[in-house]
């Protein structure tokens, strides 16, 4: 059983809230959900997306070969089997 | 989340258009709605699509570029890229800067979020102690809380924002929580 002064106690004491920081989080998680939820991805910002990787990708192209370097003329040589002995 | 730096991964190594294409549009699936949010909490509406815009470009851009390995790495780039992009608009338009959103507006966030993932008694609880944890802030501990807790942003990346040094940040916000407790209780 408890006695009065402990339930007085009990009754004054200060709420206990809960970790800040976890409150905090969960509250980022939820506004960020709930964000996603009331604006879906637009399909105005995936255009823009596949728009500059296509740029992205035909730049590269123009340069690649331009990166690649040309065959040296002496290895090119070295690479070309004996010729046969002439008789 | 954990699937993105996959995806960016694979991107990094992918050469084919089809590839690319195929991948990007997954991890933007991913992270235009979070992308979204962060500008349009900190700018004007009509100003804040184009700077969304310039946003997706420049991640696009550089993805290929991205020498990180985690998620987090992954976020704290993007956002990088957001911050950079909003101080080049608020360098040629200060004004279009928002004042932080109102309670009203995050409460009909959280709501919409319950639709996704329900809210028990206790998460109610503790939504409605980290809300007034927030709105009770003053107007810069309010932007460190934000940034930190509802973005997830890290101390060294907001120390690079603010161009102060990571113990300056971390002692700070460790200040602006508890002076906000302290307003709370």
């Amino acid at each position: 059983m408890l006695r009065r002064s402990q339930i007085a106690r009990f009754l004054i004491m200060p709420k206990q809230n809960p970790d800040a920081e976890a409150a905090l989080k969960k509250l980022g998680h939820h506004l960020r959900l709930g964000w996603a939820k009331k604006h879906p991805v637009q399909d105005k910002s995936l255009e823009s997306v596949r728009d500059t990787v296509r740029e992205q990708w035909e730049k590269e192209q123009v340069a690649e070969p331009k990166r690649k370097p040309a065959p040296s003329p002496t290895k090119e040589q070295q690479r070309k089997p004996p010729e046969p002995d002439r008789e | 989340m954990e699937q993105v730096i996959k995806l960016v991964k694979t991107y990094r190594l992918a050469s084919g258009l089809a590839e690319r294409l195929r991948l990007a549009e997954a991890i933007f699936r991913l992270i235009e709605p979070d992308l979204r949010f962060f500008v349009f909490a900190a700018i004007q509406p009509p100003a804040a699509q184009d700077v969304l815009q310039e946003v997706l470009k420049s991640i696009t851009t550089s993805m290929n570029k991205f020498e990180g390995g985690s998620n987090e790495e992954f976020w704290g780039w993007c956002y990088r890229i957001a911050r950079n992009r909003l101080n080049d608009h608020f360098r040629k338009k200060a004004t279009d800067r928002l004042q932080p959103m109102p309670p009203e507006e995050l409460w009909q966030l959280v709501e919409e979020s319950a639709q996704v993932s329900p809210l028990s008694p206790a998460d109610k609880l503790d939504l409605e102690y980290a809300m007034n944890l927030l709105t009770r802030s003053k107007p810069e501990c309010h932007d460190y809380l934000w940034k930190h807790y509802i973005f997830g942003l890290n101390y060294t990346e907001i120390a690079e924002e603010r161009n102060l040094n990571y113990d300056n940040v971390r002692m700070k916000i460790g200040r602006c929580l508890d002076e906000a407790k302290s307003l709370v209780s």
